[in-house]
C-alpha cells in the first residue's frame, strides 16, 4: 500500500502543466512595408533615413518591437556581406503601440562611421518586426535592408607607390637640373 | 639648391595630379529605394496549443497532427519562411527552464520540439517529415532540397507540431515557450 502511494506521488510529481497563458485565440494580423530597402552611394560619415510602416489589421491595439538581425549567409542577396555593426542602425522607437486597424511609422536611421575602411561596402541586414504576444506561435516579419557605401577603400600600395614616385621624380629632376646647370 | 627645390616641387605636383583622382572618394547622390510598395505579411490561424498536464518522456502531437495550423501569405510579395524556438520557462520564475534540444531529442530538463508540414513525408533527420525546431533559426518553407523557391501571396502551408517532454522535470509547474515563424521577401 505504501509502495503504491509512493508510486502515485512520483507520477504526480512528474506531471506538469504546459499551458500558454491565454485561452482565447490572440492571433495577431499585421503587415510591414516596404519589404525591401536599398540605400546606395552612402558615404562613410553620413546617414540616411527612411520610414517603415507597421499596419495592425487586428480589432485590438498591439505593441510591436523592432530590431536588427544578421541573416545567415545563404539568405543574403548575392554579393552582399554581413552588415558591420548593428549599432549603426537606430529607430525612432524600438517599441511602438499601434491602434486597432491602424498604421504607424517608424523612422530608421542608418549612420556609417567616418572611416575609410567602410567605403565601397555592399552589406545586408534584416529589420525584424514582432507583435508582443505570449502565445505559443508568434510571427516575425523581416525587412531586407541593403546598404552600399560610396568611395574606394584606402589603398596602402597606391600611397606607397605615390611616395616612391615623388622621391624618384625629385631625385631625377634634381640631377637633371644639376647636370644642366654645370658649365660646358 | 634652387634646382633641388624646383625638382621636388615639380615631382610633388606631378604625383598629385596623377594620384588625386585615384585617392578621391567617389561622390554622388545617396539613393534610397523602397522596392515598390511591397507589403510583407503572413498569418497563422492558430497560435495556441493548450496541452494540459503532461508526463515525463512523452510525445505529444497536435490534433490533427500535420494539418493543425495554416500559414497564409497575406502580403503582396513572395516570401521565404523560417522557424525558431526557445527554452520553456516556468511562468512563476524564469530561472527554472526546460532547455530546447538542438536535435529534437529529450533529456533531463531538456525538451524536444518538431514540426511537420503537410505533404512532407521524407524531410527531417528520421525521414518521416518531422524537422526539429531549435534555438537557431532554420528553414520552414521553402527548404534546401525541397521543391519551390518561395511562397507567393495567397499560398498556404499546413503544419503540425510535436513535443517531446523531458525525461525528468520538476512537476506541478506551468511552463511557457514560444515558437516564432518569420517571413522575409524572397
Amino acid at each position: 500500500m505504501i509502495r503504491h502511494i509512493k508510486l502515485a506521488g512520483l507520477i504526480v510529481a512528474l506531471l506538469v502543466i504546459f499551458l500558454p497563458s491565454f485561452t482565447l485565440a490572440q492571433d495577431v494580423n499585421f503587415s510591414v512595408s516596404p519589404a525591401e530597402v536599398h540605400i546606395d552611394n552612402l558615404p562613410p560619415g553620413e546617414a540616411a533615413e527612411f520610414e517603415l510602416t507597421i499596419h495592425n489589421k487586428d480589432e485590438i491595439a498591439h505593441n510591436f518591437t523592432i530590431a536588427a538581425f544578421q541573416p545567415p549567409e545563404e539568405e543574403r542577396r548575392e554579393g552582399r556581406v554581413e552588415f558591420p555593426d548593428d549599432s549603426w542602425i537606430s529607430f525612432s522607437s524600438q517599441e511602438i503601440e499601434v491602434a486597432a486597424n491602424s498604421e504607424a511609422n517608424v523612422t530608421v536611421t542608418v549612420a556609417i562611421l567616418r572611416e575609410q575602411q567602410w567605403a565601397g561596402g555592399d552589406w545586408e541586414t534584416w529589420l525584424g518586426v514582432t507583435a508582443e504576444s505570449s502565445d505559443l506561435l508568434a510571427v516575425k516579419l523581416y525587412v531586407r535592408l541593403l546598404v552600399s557605401t560610396s568611395g574606394t577603400k584606402f589603398n596602402a600600395g597606391l600611397v606607397a607607390g605615390i611616395v616612391v614616385g615623388i622621391v624618384i621624380l625629385g631625385c631625377g629632376g634634381y640631377y637633371y637640373f644639376r647636370r644642366k646647370a654645370r658649365p660646358g | 639648391m634652387k634646382a633641388a627645390i624646383t625638382s621636388i616641387g615639380v615631382a610633388i605636383i606631378m604625383a598629385l595630379i596623377f594620384s588625386l583622382p585615384a585617392l578621391a572618394q567617389e561622390s554622388g547622390t545617396i539613393t534610397i529605394t523602397m522596392t515598390g510598395v511591397n507589403e510583407i505579411s503572413i498569418s497563422l490561424d492558430k497560435t495556441q496549443w493548450p496541452l494540459g498536464e503532461v508526463a515525463a518522456d512523452t510525445e505529444c502531437m497536435t490534433s490533427p497532427p500535420i494539418e493543425w495550423c495554416t500559414l497564409t501569405v497575406e502580403g503582396n510579395c513572395n516570401v521565404k519562411t523560417r522557424i525558431v524556438g526557445e527554452d520553456a520557462e516556468w511562468v512563476d520564475n524564469a530561472e527554472y527552464k526546460w532547455t530546447l534540444s538542438n536535435d529534437g531529442a529529450n533529456g533531463e530538463n531538456v525538451y524536444g520540439l518538431w514540426f511537420r508540414i503537410s505533404g512532407d513525408n521524407t524531410r527531417g533527420p528520421l525521414g518521416d517529415g518531422y524537422v526539429p525546431i531549435t534555438k537557431t533559426q532554420s528553414e520552414f518553407w521553402p527548404y534546401s532540397g525541397g521543391s519551390g523557391s518561395s511562397l507567393a501571396p495567397g499560398n498556404t502551408k499546413q503544419f503540425g507540431l510535436k513535443l517531446l517532454t523531458p525525461t525528468y522535470f520538476v512537476g506541478g509547474r506551468q511552463m511557457q515557450t514560444q515558437i516564432t515563424i518569420s517571413a522575409v521577401a524572397a
